[in-house]
């Protein structure tokens, strides 16, 4: 019988700031999206103050003042290296393991029994605290969905205890009783939309979208939702999905910290959002074919001008070189520019995506397609920046000083990723 | 193009850690390793040499210093106090979260709100966090103190030459 956990880390952007900085211990911290914009992590403080996930900083300016609270700039490169931490430890407990997200990990505990799916799930959790210092809680259930759902008891403290819920060792009525006190917008894979749906044909909880009528449910919802159905009642129907597959498409996008109105700001966003692009290509050893550039107004602004342009450019010779990517980009980007306008944000994505050894040359290959001293510059360039830091060496056209940058103003330092952001210890 | 190969000593999947708290073996995660280009050594066609039945593989600094690597963190170091313990200002700690802090043992510790090296003391119902200078006094830890032992300090090292 299938068995999995999911283990997901708590407040996990608040929870690695407060890690490295002692001045934090106590306090409410908050962690803001791109351009210091919104809430995207709030620590047990903050939660406990009700400040919802997601609303604008700017907004509760007050609560901050008052309470105190402390808010950072996104530190990806902490929390990336915090996470791979965390899914290193997990990897001891489980050879089967998928990383959902950047806090959550599914492991499947098949043969993992022992003294009981709830201890290990303790033995996980006391690793993962004292190894990485992060607090994580642990679901156990026979199907994901289960899992998920046995997460988020655990995290709200409606069954189980510390930390941990196994609902594997709950009886029927337990369950029952349980699920009729959950809401079904809480189940994974339920959202807004399929939420009000639910409600009005009076499944409103967690209990009444299990015992609902699977096929009534496929008819009239889908068969991802059937599905569901089925997990809850413990019929796995979901496996884990160990590899990642190489990326079909490769995005690259932000928002700028002021609106930009010349056509040179631009270029120099769109250059360096090809670089970053580029080097994630040429990482899972894949070339593109087409480029697609597309830059946006301020829709949240109705009242100026809109205009959303994008251009989608088909490339001679698929390519992962930075020069060529970088080439068509800006030619594509001039064609759909119009000056007048204030771009808020600008995008660029690669596509038709194909494995380096599956090149195919077109009739007319230019030279440059296939240089190999292209290959050499382009691994070079990658491995100083992975040495010197993103960015060390670049094209000319991505700028210099990058004024259009997103604004990070609050950002902690890279405690566990660079020489210079350690965190110092005082010998008083 | 060169081929890279990771040369990882035996298989990854027999080394095996001593894991402190539970007292169990456990497979190292994150074996040590480097990677060279297969091409590096050239193969003659000539006579063989007489080392090569001998060839280690070149000694890493991070094996030296970092046992488990996952739960291994760095600190460099500001202040005179621990001099005895042969740390000293500039040094950067290697710090193992997964020891557990025994009497004796340096550790970074977290005290009201700061970051400190310290050594623990903890015998006959006293903890103490000591200085290694004697003139920097014991801390003692007492009753609703905010006191977090945050890792137990394995070694320290310095680059002497810019």
């Amino acid at each position: 019988m299938s068995v999995f956990a999911l283990v997901d880390c708590n407040n996990f952007y608040a929870s690695c700031e407060k890690l490295f900085n002692p001045k934090l211990k106590k306090l409410p911290v908050v962690v803001l999206s791109n351009n210091d914009g919104c809430v995207v992590a709030r620590s047990a403080e903050v939660k406990a103050l009700g400040i919802p996930m997601g609303v604008p900083w700017f907004q509760i300016q007050a609560e901050a003042r008052r309470y105190g609270i402390v808010a950072f700039s996104s530190n990806y490169a902490l929390y990336a290296d915090m996470s791979n931490r965390v899914v290193e430890v997990l990897s001891g407990f489980s050879p089967n393991i998928e990383v959902y997200s950047i806090d959550e990990s599914f492991l499947n505990l098949a043969g993992f029994e022992r003294q009981g799916y709830a201890s290990y799930g303790m033995e996980i959790r006391q690793r993962v605290a004292d190894w990485i210092g992060l607090a994580v809680c642990v679901g156990i259930g026979r199907t994901k969905t289960l899992a998920k759902l046995a997460n988020h008891c655990a995290k709200k403290n409606l069954a189980g205890a510390d930390g941990v819920c196994d609902f594997t060792v709950m009886c029927g009525e337990d369950l029952t009783a349980l699920f009729s006190k959950i809401e079904v917008g809480e189940i994974w894979g339920v959202g807004r939309k399929i939420e009000a749906r639910l409600n009005e044909a009076g499944i409103k909880t967690v209990r009444e979208l299990r015992d609902a009528d699977a096929e009534t449910i496929r008819s009239r919802f889908s068969v991802v939702l059937e599905r569901t159905v089925r997990e809850l009642r413990g019929v796995s129907c979901l496996k884990l999905e160990d590899a990642i597959p190489d990326k079909q498409q490769i995005m690259s996008s932000r928002s700028f910290s002021a609106l930009l109105y010349d056509l040179a700001d631009l270029e120099e966003a769109v250059a360096s959002y090809i670089a970053k692009a580029a080097e994630k290509l040429r990482a899972q050893d894949s070339l593109a074919g087409t480029v697609q550039v597309h830059i946006r107004t301020n829709v949240f602004k109705p009242e100026v001008p809109q205009y959303q342009p994008a251009i989608t450019v088909p490339l001679p010779d698929a390519s992962s070189d930075t020069r060529i990517l970088t080439y068509w980009a800006l030619r594509a980007l001039r064609r759909i520019y119009r000056p007048g306008y204030g771009y808020h944000k600008a995008g660029v994505t690669l596509m038709n995506i194909v494995p380096k050894a599956k090149q195919q040359l077109s009739l007319f290959a230019t030279e440059r397609a296939s240089n190999p001293g292209s290959e050499k510059l382009m691994e070079t360039i990658d491995l100083i920046n992975q040495r010197f830091g993103r960015g060390a060496l670049r094209l000319a056209a991505e700028g210099i000083d990058q004024s259009w940058q997103m604004r990070r103003g609050n950002l902690s330092p890279a405690y566990t990723t660079s020489w210079e952001g350690l965190a110092v210890v005082r010998a008083r | 193009m060169k081929t890279v190969m990771t040369i990882v000593p035996f298989s990854s999947k027999l080394l095996l850690m001593f894991e402190p708290p539970t007292g169990l073996l456990v497979p190292l995660l994150d074996a040590p390793h480097l990677a060279l280009p297969l091409d590096a050594v050239k193969v003659s066609a000539g006579f063989p040499s007489p080392a090569a039945d001998y060839e280690d593989k070149r000694l890493d600094i991070n094996e030296y210093l970092i046992r488990n690597p996952v739960s291994t963190f760095f600190f460099p170091v500001q202040g005179e106090s621990m001099q005895g313990a042969e740390i000293f200002d500039g040094d950067i700690l290697v710090v193992d979260r997964s020891i557990r802090a025994r009497h004796g043992h340096v550790v970074v510790a977290f005290v009201n709100g700061e970051r400190l090296v310290k050594r623990l003391y903890r015998r006959a119902g006293r903890v103490a966090l000591m200085a290694e200078n004697p003139s920097y006094p014991a801390l003692e830890v007492e009753e609703g103190m905010e006191v977090e032992i945050w890792g137990v300090v394995v070694g320290k090292f310095k680059r002497l030459v810019a």
